[in-house]
């Protein structure tokens, strides 16, 4: 057995590890308690400081040094930013210019090696920056935190900085998954302007790569340019990795121009079936009523994805209720499941049913095929 | 009879060293996951549209006295896209009619694509009260069986997996989904937080404050949970290791989980089997792939706060764990299994599913030593004297790992907390062995789930502060 002495050395140390663990367990719960206390104490009292001087321009309440360097002064700011419009943003930027807060945050930013203290400076200049804070976010697109990545990015798009779309696109390539999907949501700040460099991206990359081209297609989608269009047709004519080819007719159904019917519907005789599906919702977002008959006969279709997708598009389009009634009488007894299906979806068994209580419904069919299933 | 002590002493030494080592690598995430969840993203997920949607899936079983307040609690997480799915395990009490009558259920009619296999489902209703909620009425099959019906019916690629007994943090959805849009292609699971409600304030299925109850069986739990959750998972998630994703609080790709066959019907440690089922699954087919543990996406739950329950879900438990250590045997110290196959599964086997056995043993050894004279008196006092102090140093440590979180600030929580530290070593902690060894030895158990007599999260709360 071990000797006494190194026993006792054991039981020592370890109780006297114990005991330091204990008393900053009991320091930290008090200070953190009164920690929270003072800090929301604080950032009340600059809220009120920050609305007096916005209100009252010549209100001369001094900001002292001490109150400029306290982050909860810096967390009043940022609440009071998203709190005001117009003429009092750039009063507001006039006391943050005039304080140095931004200067403070581009220093922690760059300099300091605490993870806390960047953080809050990224999301600060993201919040407070203006066109001054542009090189230090762009530098630091390239930080080593995917956070302060995400924050420089998302201030970029704040201050509508339009070289940051250049540099924001080329690095969809290399990005982890999440840094590049919060990059695809400050592009769509950017609004149309982005819509070019992201076409590019994807006409270059496609082809060594399908996730990132993927994802711009996406956000060429939310950003609705009509002018994505064209080149998005050219695209389909081209050999594409399955991802990249469900995002451009996914893209295509989005924007919702007339041009891309056609390719649509020859997309529904398509090989795979994940290629006929997605082309069948998409036809539903077109909003044009003539896909109705190419979708019907995608109903009949041997996967139950495609079938179903069909039936969601038809309910989507100017008299695709009625077509989807239509279809409950179809000889393939799946297209009627999957026209059913679409129609409850679509709220037309609750509106059937209580038809069908006040006597008489033109929703008699659907009630009559679901009886025909057992499940009225 | 000294080289037992010997072993013994050896054993309690590369176990502490273990735990010590879990405990400061998850520190070190801990730390981390603090300063970002401090400086939020939990706005940029819920005005994303990438966001990716989820099926929240409850399994019911006679739970007519919380069911409505779960689904309500569930119903206002904050996330863009997500639908609710109750499965009626066939309960004997009126859970299917609290339901429809809170939730205006109506039957409808959709395919029900068995992708994975369950008890026959008697009916399928659908929500019209504004709420996106399915509920499967079935025959009883249990828990396991339950999600799987769930699972079939789930119209997302993501599953939310947890019980009837919960209350959501509203923010969990978003902190654990924002882990899956990290990296969409390698996420296949995301485990939570898990901690006892008992002795929390909750109001309309919400937590308007966390506290410690009185009675101690509880008490004991928050700091066991605490244990597990914060001083050794995010170590386990940071090796990619994650030997068990709470059935409370566990999100799955739905595609991996039909792949391996969804979850085991009548295994009583079904969290723990999936989890190692699709580690195995994706380390033998080299497919990269990871799954995490994210501690800020909170779900409080009911634990048992009386001995009877308790033993008997301790023994469950472990018989649970008994069946997953044999099924997966040959991943311990096998290195084609990388990291879990020869770190963290060998710890796991050797010091939460061994160590009942080995301090079962030294309550003989130890004694027997000293009364043979192999261990003098004082060396018997030091002995005992450094397992109490290593006992309360993992259940501090867990406490100041715990403080991030900013939950139990009164000095009342704080000082019973402390003081259940140090009693739990006292009766408490042997109470627990004694059932993992009754487990081993097997005989009359609890074969069945639901056995936990509930009040309903809001009346638990109450009655335990």
């Amino acid at each position: 057995m071990p000797s006494d002495s190194l026993l006792q050395v054991a039981v020592l140390v370890i109780f006297t590890v114990n005991a330091l663990l204990l008393m900053a367990l009991v320091i930290l719960k008090v200070i953190h308690r009164r920690r929270m206390h003072d800090h929301d104490a604080r950032r009340k009292s600059y809220l009120g400081l920050l609305s007096r001087c916005l209100s009252f321009p010549n209100n001369t309440e001094p900001i002292t040094e001490a109150i400029a360097e306290d982050p909860a002064f810096l967390d009043a700011l940022i609440d009071m930013r998203n709190a005001i419009s117009g003429d009092e943003v750039s009063t507001l930027h006039r006391i943050v210019n005039r304080h140095g807060v931004i200067e403070r945050q581009r220093r922690h930013l760059d300099s300091s090696w605490l993870l806390g203290r960047r953080l809050r400076a990224a999301v600060a200049l993201a919040e407070l920056g203006d066109e001054l804070s542009a090189d230090t976010l762009m530098a630091h697109l390239d930080d080593r935190e995917p956070e302060i990545r995400i924050q420089c990015a998302r201030g970029l798009g704040r201050i509508r900085w339009t070289p940051a779309i250049d540099e924001i696109v080329s690095r969809f390539k290399e990005e982890i998954p999440w840094v590049r999907v919060r990059f695809s949501d400050t592009l769509l700040g950017f609004g149309t302007k982005a819509t070019w460099p992201l076409l590019a991206y994807v006409k270059i990359n496609h082809r060594f790569d399908h996730r990132g081209p993927a994802l711009a297609l996406r956000t060429i989608a939310q950003v609705q340019d009509d002018q994505a269009v064209g080149p998005l047709l050219e695209l389909l004519d081209e050999r594409l990795h399955l991802e990249v080819e469900l995002a451009t007719i996914e893209t295509l159904g989005e924007l919702g121009s007339p041009e891309a019917l056609p390719p649509l519907e020859q997309r529904l005789r398509a090989s795979r079936w994940e290629i006929r599906a997605k082309a069948a919702s998409s036809l539903g977002g077109l909003g044009d009523p003539s896909a109705i008959p190419h979708l019907v006969e995608a109903m009949r279709d041997e996967s139950w994805w495609v079938r179903r997708s069909a039936a969601g598009a038809i309910a989507r389009l100017p008299d695709g209720v009625a077509a989807l009634y239509q279809s409950l009488d179809d000889e393939d007894p799946y297209a009627a499941d999957a026209a059913a299906e679409a129609l409850i979806d679509v709220g037309e068994l609750v509106s059937a049913r209580r038809r069908a209580d006040q006597g008489g419904s033109r929703h008699e069919p659907l009630l009559a095929h679901m009886r025909g299933k057992g499940n009225s | 009879m000294k080289w037992v002590g010997y072993a013994t002493i050896a054993y309690f030494i590369a176990m502490q060293a273990y735990m010590l080592f879990l405990a400061v690598v998850s520190a070190a995430a801990l730390r981390r996951n603090h300063h970002l969840r401090r400086f939020g993203r939990v706005g940029e997920m819920l005005s994303s549209k990438t966001s990716p949607p989820v099926s929240i899936i409850i399994a019911a079983y006679n739970e007519e006295a919380g069911i409505v307040d779960a689904v309500r609690s569930m119903s206002i997480v904050r996330y863009p896209r997500f639908e609710i799915v109750v499965i009626n395990d066939g309960s004997r009490d009126n859970t299917l009619a609290a339901l429809i009558e809170a939730f205006d259920l109506e039957k409808v009619r959709i395919p029900y694509r068995p992708e994975l296999e369950s008890a026959p489902i008697r009916a399928i209703f659908r929500g019209r009260s504004g709420v996106d909620i399915t509920v499967i009425d079935k025959e009883n099959g249990g828990r396991a069986d339950a999600l799987n019906a769930g699972i079939n019916v789930a119209r997302h690629s993501y599953v939310f997996c947890t019980d009837a007994d919960v209350v959501l943090d509203p923010d969990c959805l978003v902190h654990s989904m924002q882990r899956v849009v990290e990296d969409r292609e390698r996420t296949v699971g995301v485990g939570g937080n898990v901690r006892p409600l008992n002795g929390s304030r909750v109001e309309l299925g919400h937590i308007i404050e966390a506290g410690v109850p009185r009675r101690l069986i509880p008490r004991m739990q928050i700091l066991e949970y605490l244990r597990n959750f914060l001083a050794s998972r995010p170590a386990w998630s940071w090796m990619n290791s994650v030997p068990i994703v709470s059935g409370a609080f566990g999100i799955w790709k739905k595609s991996v989980v039909v792949e391996v066959g969804g979850l085991t019907a009548g295994h009583m440690g079904e969290d723990m089997d999936l989890t190692m089922r699709i580690h195995r699954h994706m380390l033998v087919r080299g497919i990269p792939y990871r799954i995490v543990y994210e501690p800020a996406a909170v779900i409080w739950t009911e634990v048992p706060d009386t001995v009877r329950v308790l033993r008997r879900q301790r023994i469950r438990w472990h018989r649970g764990l008994m069946r997953v250590v044999s099924d997966f045997r040959d991943m311990t110290f096998n290195p084609r299994y990388r990291q879990m196959g020869t770190v963290a599964w060998p710890g796991f086997v050797l010091f939460e599913y061994l160590a009942p056995i080995v301090e079962f043993i030294g309550w003989f050894v130890v004694p027997t030593a000293w009364l043979l004279g192999a261990i003098d008196t004082t060396a018997l006092v030091w002995l005992l004297l450094i397992a109490l102090g290593m006992g309360l140093l993992n259940s501090l440590i867990a406490l100041l790992l715990d403080e991030s979180f900013g939950y139990f600030n009164s000095p009342t929580d704080t000082s019973r907390l402390i003081a259940v530290a140090a009693i739990e070593n006292f009766g408490l902690r042997q109470l627990t062995v004694l059932w993992r060894i009754r487990a081993l030895l097997g005989g009359k158990g609890t074969r069945r789930w639901g056995n936990m007599e509930r009040r309903g999260v809001t009346n638990l709360a109450a009655d335990s502060r």
